[in-house]
């Protein structure tokens, strides 16, 4: 059976599910040939997409909550930066970043992961910091010559927020804002209701592939059914309906993408998949489920999620560029972040949001939750590190995209744009 | 606790032998112990846990979450254990997926509260 099966019918909620066979390929205006594979090989490549990309895009490290209260701060390490970021919360609720470095000799300034303080000391020679990155306390400042402490506070880092996400800029004075780095995505994904922000499920990995590879592997569909056989297959493909696991959209928006996944709405666990069954008899449903029905129906009431408005509809994968995805299913969203550290080496962060623990039942549902999400992702990662030693062995100069593999297509495209401008402005064009 | 033998609630005392392998603190831990075991060993695991999980769980939802006795959360812990054979037996029919490498660079580094861990 093709995945080709009929053409698009006019009553897209009766009987069997219908694919779409638009090219979302065309649609979005991209070229159908062999995409070239040296942007995932080469160190030449990747200082380019240093300078070019990471250091002139919006990049965001993380959510609001994670400041839960005035002068909460968190640090984090920015490898393609070769940076320490202090991010912090002031009076006022004022979010702002700074580079975690001291005026005095350069040291590193907090060497906690996050914590509560209004002010942050260097512990050198214990210069002291507001959270403003003002710096007020110097020991025995008369033995400096002509220190101005007004002149010496924290370097600043540009700093925005977006529905609760923090973006930073590396540029000091950032040649586009990043409601203007944002574009269409921004206004089309605005007012999204976010719900379960104060529980996640983390899962990480740090990992020999380009962070090409790992982002990739979110953008596309096509490989659940032979790559996630047992652990995705079931619920996102069906063997005739859409063996395949086609997109039901997939859409440029701007320098940014999304694609809607397929899930299979007939799907139960096997009756032999006793624990599964035991542990999805709960207020909560879908493979990747995690809430229930209240928080689903107010997320996929909103236009941009599962524009088509699909009844068979699982996820929906937004990838921001250059290295951020939020993901929403009716069970909840997680995002995930793809830190390259090398042309073929990636630090990536999978953040799943998830509800409260309410129950033992409930609880047993997150771990298993949790543990298929770490299944699937074993199986990228391990897939990831062969893709990179296939192709920095030279034996393929390109690769072949099909149409449900658009959004690889897109991210090749605006990142050569990013790689080529001189002006960011030109690369948004 | 004494004695091995004593150290699941009263009534749950054929499953201490899986007490020393699998009662661990942490998410990341039980899918470690999981994806190292031999299938056998899992299939003997999941056989003997799924046969009184729905007793275990009716015993631990006497208890508020997070404050359990300690025999009873060695019990809970169990069948948090339970889930991650489920995957080898449910999904995989081997312990961990067909093709995958281990050690792993991926880790659950936060999981669910409680005993979801923390690294």
């Amino acid at each position: 059976m093709s995945a080709v099966i009929e053409k698009p019918a006019q009553t897209p909620n009766a009987g069997r599910h219908v694919i779409d066979e638009q090219s979302f390929t065309h649609a979005a205006g991209l070229s159908t040939g062999p995409v070239s594979v040296e942007p995932y090989r080469s160190p030449a490549f990747f200082e380019l997409e240093r300078e070019r990309v990471f250091k002139r895009a919006w990049l965001c490290i993380g959510r609001v909550e994670q400041l839960p209260q005035e002068n909460a701060y968190f640090v984090k390490d920015l490898e393609i930066w070769k940076a320490s970021v202090l991010v912090t919360r002031g009076k006022n609720n004022k979010i702002r970043a700074f580079h975690n470095v001291c005026s005095h000799r350069g040291n590193l300034v907090v060497n906690q992961t996050c914590g509560v303080a209004e002010r942050l000391v260097c512990r050198y020679h214990n210069w002291q910091y507001r959270n403003d990155g003002e710096l007020i306390g110097v020991p025995d400042q008369k033995h400096f010559f002509d220190l101005d402490k007004k002149t010496c506070g924290l370097t600043p880092i540009s700093c925005e927020v977006w529905e609760g996400f923090i973006f930073l800029n590396h540029q000091s004075k950032p040649e586009v804002s990043l409601a203007e780095f944002l574009g269409p995505f921004g206004t089309r994904y605005a007012g999204i209701p976010y719900f379960n922000l104060d529980e996640t499920i983390v899962i990480q990995a740090d990992f020999k592939a380009n962070w090409k590879l790992i982002a990739d592997a979110f953008a596309e569909p096509y490989h659940v059914p032979s790559l996630h056989p047992a652990t995705l297959a079931p619920g996102f493909a069906h063997p005739e309906q859409n063996r395949y696991a086609r997109p039901l959209s997939a859409m440029a928006h701007g320098i940014h993408r999304h694609f809607s996944a397929y899930g299979n709405p007939d799907y139960v666990p096997a009756p032999t998949s006793k624990v599964e069954q035991l542990v999805y008899v709960q207020d909560t449903g879908g493979v990747l489920g995690g809430d229930d029905s209240g928080n689903a129906a107010a997320l996929t009431a909103h236009p941009a999620i599962n524009p088509t408005k699909d009844r068979s509809w699982s996820a929906d994968v937004t990838w921001i560029f250059p290295n951020f995805n939020i993901d929403y299913s009716t069970g909840g969203f997680w995002t995930h972040e793809f830190w390259p550290v090398a042309h073929n080496r990636t630090q990536w962060t999978l953040k799943i949001y998830i509800p409260k623990t309410m129950s033992i039942r409930h609880r047993l549902q997150l771990e298993h939750y949790a543990c298929r999400w770490a299944e699937v992702v074993l199986e990228d990662v391990t897939n990831c590190e062969r893709i990179q030693r296939g192709l920095e062995s030279g034996a393929k100069d390109t690769m072949i995209l099909q149409d449900a593999e658009m959004l690889i297509r897109h991210s090749l495209h605006v990142l050569d744009k990013w790689v080529k401008a001189d002006h960011v402005a030109d690369a948004l064009s | 606790m004494t004695a091995a033998s004593s150290s699941l609630p009263p009534g749950f005392e054929e499953l201490e032998g899986f007490v020393s392998y699998w009662v661990l603190d942490s998410n990341d831990q039980r899918r470690a112990a999981r994806s190292t075991a031999e299938m056998d060993d899992i299939q003997r695991f999941y056989d003997a846990i799924v046969a009184r999980a729905e007793q275990a769980i009716v015993h631990c939802e006497q208890f508020t979450l997070g404050q359990m006795p300690p025999a009873s959360e060695r019990l809970f812990k169990l069948l948090l254990a339970m889930n991650h054979a489920a995957i080898a037996v449910e999904m995989h029919g081997e312990p961990r997926a067909f093709d995958s490498t281990w050690p792993s660079a991926v880790r659950i580094t936060q999981g669910p509260w409680p005993h979801g861990g923390r690294i």
